[in-house]
């Protein structure tokens, strides 16, 4: 089912009358059966735009849609979603069978189909060995588990997780991440995925919206928006290690770098902020000369330091291509790979 | 064999498989009947939700509660205000004889048993009250403190005395009240015959009889409400010396702290709030000392045959509702608010002192 | 782990527990029967001697034996204290095969089933301490791998290694060859130890007395119930109580001549009601002011936080008027047109304080629990009795034993109540009254000690016994709420 944001708006008041606004005019339309990743630093307002989706938050203005239907004003338990919580919210005092079952009770559910779909749901999620423990008796991955068939066994329309990983630790992560990947692939639920964690969006989405301070930044399939990020936010934020960005000038056609002509560029003449990803540079016989500040080898790739534009700027190559002692590199990048953006709006100039 | 008893729990199996599933179904049946209702609300866009706003809600939940403090709680203290200004109220014909607004303050105020000592009366309600405040509640908050501290430095037979000492909490008042009586008569009494084993001259030694001494029946008032409240005093103190972190007496021992220190300048401190909460509760409750006397003394408040009364402030409050002076109901508001204004001044100087010397 | 081992453990205990609860029974009834068949002195002209009950030397039939005093105490004496071991032991072990994990199964749990094994053979219950015993070689093959065999041959040489690290005196230290400093160090730890040492007697000496004054007052309590008028007045009471002089029909006189057993009926009304009205006002509005946001959530607690402060003799003398004739008259009014009962439950059916303490609860459970429920379509009441609730469950335990126990110690406002009634409003006291009110007194004025002492411990037993039941849920409760009713 398709699921579509008009607009949509939150604005929290505070006693005192100061107002935040949280998320502010987001549009998105996410097909149906995708997983999309919310992807943003901590307090852009994901868990808002989620639990306004969940309708546990009335939004400020806008709308929001399940399909054709406007579910703006519906209450949270008609509008057929299931939620997973950071910190799983499953009820201390029942076993994992009655957690699972709980949300069931509240619908019109034959009793022999809900114990039917309980299980199925624990062995869908892996846990159907552990029906009769109480979840102080689990694991952190088995209580994750839990808590997503608890919010499936309703065969909600729409499935939610807020920051569901972040409380595990870091192998266990890797693996609940494709976890998850797997039971929504096999339920075919559309999903949203909220994380400030860009490894684990990237990995897991099929398609990704970034937020910074409750605004959309760009919505598109990871892989795009990490080949063509359409602002300096998005750049700075996905990738590790991170991107490269300094001031750099663009005089008659030419981008000026320490004050030499680095490529002809077709571009208005201004200042812009350039970004480059290190891991886009490559260690070649020709190509511009570096004067090296530091090496590291980190296994397969190497990291080399050189100033640019009085920037301390940074290379992943591959070890092979490079020496420990050179006191000089000659690099190379696609002129594809060199992003400019304007300085006053920060979005991405085309060129090339 | 077996087959019969398989198919018994068969049976009953069934039995209540059935009665669950008809449980179920009545549910099923509510939820069903409630979302249709559901359903149509949304349909002529009608909803609770917003109609019903969380004041509403709030007050739903809230209402059996306050119902029941309006009328026993609120209108009470509203009332006694009224109360105060009532000359000779007069409670089954509910009639007064006039007006006043101190009279009843000073009639309690002036009254010889209230607070002036008369000469032929070593004490007054307040004085007793001031005594058994100021020497059990020191003593008690000590004794506690010294008792938790101990225990939490020992582990074998730890809940065994915790247990031990955590009973007079969980007995009632008048009884062991009477037992303690019991114990301190004059002849053949348990105390009587203790001191007897030491040498001391029992013979006619009165603690709560006639022939007894005031500070002797203080001293049998004072020794039981310091027994009765331990109790709870010390459970408090040893779960806040256990919620301590270990961390601070680790770094204590590694510089050679010695234990008198260590209690005095880390744990004492470190559960300041603590005390000084005790401390409050404890006057306070001092202050309202009544079923103890009443136990030991009865409700005279004092052993028979001699000339002093051990009558608490709470006690000389009650005897116009219960006794002798009954139905002057006036002058027992005036004497509760003035109880009602010792409190407050000891809350509001004990809190104030709180906030300066209590350390986190 | 051997999960089958487990379970056939638990199935045993659940046996056990079912021969214990047979056991109680036979305890409880045997005392009954018993103590109904005490004899109490005759009545003449209305009134009973008291004075007679020393001399009496009744013989009873029982099961077509006959008993003598002596023996009659025998079996009353052991019932009684065979019940009081029996009831908490049963519910702390009914509790335990609850919640009891195979996780928390280790040796511990094996020695303590050994324990109690003894005490049930003890109290004369072969069943029990068979099953209990042959329980524990379970758990042992369960904690362990040991075969019963293989156990009891590896307890021999673990007892004597145990007695030989304890006997064989510590090898004398070579000194010599040491420098200065690592003596000195040796010296230092020598009297670190015996400083220890000492002060953890210090420590025991110190917590024993204290231990000796709070228990005391309960041994003499219980010891004086027991004794006969002249063994209670006498100049020199004993210490001790021999079988045979015992007066089990001290009791009785209280219970039923001295009308204890209808005061305690109305105590047990007056702690039902109440109780269970505070709980239900209690949570619901400990439940708005915890989740539901309203205007004036802050301004209308801190009032009733304010109230808090207030003498509660303030509120009893308005209470009065409002209860008697001219309010709404449940008291005070021509004989037969009273209420007692409602006037002495219905001002008890709130308190402000464990509206605040269960408020601080509530207020612990995670808000996502609360919103994942609103997404289950769980509405507000439900969600506070299949979620807040039991989760709460401790608190409101505590808030229920601490209202039971108010209610057993009420004194003032039901003799308030009562007091006006005269002959009728003594039908309703409680016991506190009857405690301080009753005339224990014989014709010649003398205090019949033993019967007024005997009437406390019958007040005092039950709040022991129901302590004892839930110990460590009452201690806790009450060592974290830090406020007293
Ligand atoms: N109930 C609320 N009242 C006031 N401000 C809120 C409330 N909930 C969230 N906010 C504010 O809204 C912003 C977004 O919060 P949130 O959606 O929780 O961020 P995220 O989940 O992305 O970390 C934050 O600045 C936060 O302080
Ligand atoms: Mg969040």
């Amino acid at each position: 089912m398709e699921l579509r944001l008009e607009n949509l708006t939150k604005i929290f008041t505070n006693r005192t009358g100061i107002e935040t606004t949280a998320v502010k005019n987001l549009d998105i339309t996410i097909e149906s059966g995708t997983l999309v990743g919310l992807l943003g630093p901590s307090g852009c307002g994901k868990s808002t735009t989620l639990f306004m989706i969940a309708g546990l938050e009335k939004p400020t203005s806008g709308k929001i849609f399940f399909g054709d239907d406007d579910v703006t004003k519906l209450a949270p338990e008609k509008r057929g979603i299931g939620l997973v919580f950071q910190n799983y919210a499953l009820y201390p005092h029942m076993t994992v069978f009655n957690n699972i079952l709980f949300p069931l009770e509240n619908l019109d559910v034959p009793k022999d189909e809900a114990i039917k779909r309980v299980k199925e749901m624990a062995n869908l999620v892996g846990i159907g060995e552990l029906l009769d423990r109480k979840p102080s008796q689990l694991s952190g991955g088995q209580q994750q588990r839990v808590a997503i068939a608890r919010a499936l066994v309703k065969k909600p329309r729409v499935l939610l997780l807020d920051e569901p990983l972040s409380n595990l630790d870091a192998r266990l992560r890797l693996q609940m991440r494709e976890e998850i990947k797997r039971i929504q692939r096999e339920t075919g639920i559309t999903t949203i995925f909220v994380t400030h964690d860009q490894e684990e969006a990237m990995s897991i989405s099929d398609k990704m919206v970034v937020l910074d301070f409750g605004v959309k930044q760009q919505y598109a399939s990871p892989q795009s928006m990490y080949t063509d990020p359409g602002n300096l936010f998005v750049g700075k934020f996905l990738g590790n290690p991170p991107i490269n960005t300094f001031e750099a000038e663009v005089k008659k056609g030419y981008l000026m770098i320490n004050d030499k002509k680095f490529m002809k560029i077709k571009v208005p003449d201004a200042l812009y902020d350039i970004g480059m990803r290190p891991e886009n540079f490559r260690a070649v016989a020709e190509g511009f000369d570096v004067d090296v500040k530091d090496i590291y080898h980190i296994g397969r790739d190497t990291m080399v330091h050189f100033d640019f534009n009085g920037q301390n700027v940074r290379a992943l190559v591959d070890s092979d291509d490079i020496s420990s002692e050179d006191k000089v590199v000659h690099l190379s990048i696609k002129e594809s790979r060199i992003y400019l953006f304007d300085k006053e709006t920060g979005k991405v100039v085309n060129h090339g | 064999m077996a087959n019969l008893k398989n198919s018994v729990i068969a049976f009953f199996g069934k039995i209540l498989n059935a009665i669950k599933t008809f449980f179920w179904n009545v549910r099923r049946l509510f939820t069903n009947i409630k979302n249709r209702f559901g359903d149509f609300l949304d349909k002529h866009n009608i909803n609770f939700v917003t109609r019903f706003p969380n004041w509403a809600k709030a007050l739903l939940y809230l209402s059996p509660a306050l119902i029941v403090l309006m009328v026993f709680t609120f209108y009470p203290i509203i009332n006694s205000f009224a109360l105060v200004v009532y000359q000779n109220y007069n409670m089954t014909t509910e009639t007064v004889t006039g007006y006043t607004i101190f009279g009843n303050f000073i009639t309690v105020l002036t009254d010889e048993s209230f607070i002036v000592p008369a000469s032929h009366t070593a004490s007054s309600a307040v004085i007793n009250t001031l005594i058994i405040v100021f020497i059990s509640v020191p003593i008690s908050v000590l004794l506690a403190l010294f008792i938790a501290a101990a225990l939490n430095t020992i582990k074998p037979l730890k809940s065994f005395f915790q247990t031990i000492y955590f009973l007079p909490y969980v007995t009632n008042t008048i009884a062991i009240g009477l037992v303690f009586a019991y114990m301190f008569r004059t002849d053949g009494g348990l105390v009587n015959q203790f001191l007897g084993l030491f040498g001391v001259n029992v013979e006619g030694l009165s603690w709560v009889e006639s022939g007894a001494v005031y500070w002797r029946s203080m001293f049998v008032l004072i020794f039981y409400s310091i027994w009765s409240t331990l109790a709870f005093k010390i459970m408090v103190f040893l779960t806040s010396i256990q919620g301590i972190d270990k961390q601070y007496y680790q770094a204590a021992a590694i510089d050679a702290t010695p234990r008198g220190r260590i209690f005095s300048k880390i744990t004492v401190p470190l559960i300041s709030p603590m005390i000084f909460y005790i401390l409050v509760t404890s006057v306070i409750g001092a202050f309202k000392i009544y079923n103890s006397i009443v136990a030991l003394f009865g409700v005279s408040g004092a052993p028979a045959g001699v000339d002093y009364n051990l009558q608490s402030i709470v006690m000389y409050i009650y005897q116009f509702i219960d006794g002798s002076n009954a139905g002057n109901l006036s002058v027992a508001a005036a004497g509760s608010l003035i109880l009602f204004a010792i409190i407050l001044v000891l809350t509001l100087v004990q809190m104030q002192a709180s906030k300066r010397r209590v350390h986190y | 782990m051997n999960k089958q081992l487990f379970e056939k453990s638990n199935k045993l205990e659940r046996w056990t527990l079912f021969v214990d609860f047979i056991a109680i029974v036979i305890y409880i009834s045997l005392f009954l029967i018993l103590f109904k068949l005490l004899e109490l002195p005759e009545v003449v002209n209305g009134s009973m001697d008291l004075d007679i009950l020393q001399y009496m030397e009744p013989i009873y039939q029982f099961l077509g034996s006959t008993l003598d005093k002596w023996q009659m105490n025998t079996i009353i004496s052991l019932s009684v204290v065979f019940t009081i071991v029996a009831v908490p032991m049963f519910f702390i072990n009914l509790k335990k095969v609850k919640i009891r994990t195979i996780y928390e199964v280790d040796s511990y749990v094996a020695g303590s089933k050994f324990f109690q094994g003894i005490i049930n053979l003890l109290s004369f219950n072969p069943i029990s301490a068979g099953l209990r015993i042959y329980n524990m070689f379970i758990l042992v093959k369960f904690v362990k791998g040991y075969d019963a065999k293989e156990f009891l041959k590896s307890i021999v040489p673990a007892v004597k290694a145990y007695f030989k690290r304890l006997f064989t005196k510590k090898v004398k230290e070579n000194t010599e060859g040491l420098d200065e400093y690592s003596l000195s160090i040796k010296t230092s730890i020598r009297r670190q130890n015996a400083a220890n040492a000492l002060r953890l007697l210090f420590t025991y000496i110190f917590l024993v007395f204290m231990a000796l004054i709070i228990i005391i007052p309960f041994y003499w309590m219980i010891i004086t119930s027991l004794k006969d008028f002249s063994g209670a007045t006498t100049a020199t009471p004993k210490f001790f109580i021999s079988i045979s002089r015992m007066n089990w029909v001290n009791y009785k006189v209280v219970l039923t001549e001295l009308n204890f057993g209808l005061y305690i009926r109305n105590t047990v009304i007056v702690a039902l009601f109440s109780t269970a009205g505070t709980i239900l006002t209690t949570v619901l509005a400990a439940y708005a002011f915890a989740r539901i946001e309203f205007k004036g959530r802050e301004i209308l607690f801190s009032i009733l936080i304010m109230t808090m402060m207030i003498p509660g003799e303030l509120y009893i003398i308005t209470n009065f008027i409002t209860v008697s004739k001219n309010g709404f008259g449940w008291v005070g009014m021509p004989t037969g047109e009273n209420n007692y009962f409602l006037a002495m439950i219905l001002p008890f059916v709130t308190s402000i304080s464990y509206i605040f303490f269960l408020r601080q609860s509530f207020k612990q459970v995670p808000e996502s629990l609360y919103k994942a429920a609103r997404v289950d379509g769980c509405s507000d009441l439900k969600f506070l009795m299949r979620v807040m609730v039991p989760i709460a469950s401790p608190t409101i335990f505590t808030i229920t034993i601490l209202n039971v126990f108010g209610s057993w110690n009420a004194y003032i406002w039901p003799r308030i109540i009562t007091g006006v009634g005269g002959q009728e409003g003594q039908a309703y006291w409680l016991i506190s009254n009857a405690l301080r009110d009753t005339a224990f007194v014989l014709d010649n004025g003398r205090v019949m000690y033993n019967l007024q002492i005997a009437a406390s411990t019958l007040v005092t037993v039950p709040l022991l016994v129901v302590f004892f039941m839930f110990r460590k849920y009452i201690m806790n409760g009450i060592g974290r709420s830090g406020t007293k009713g």
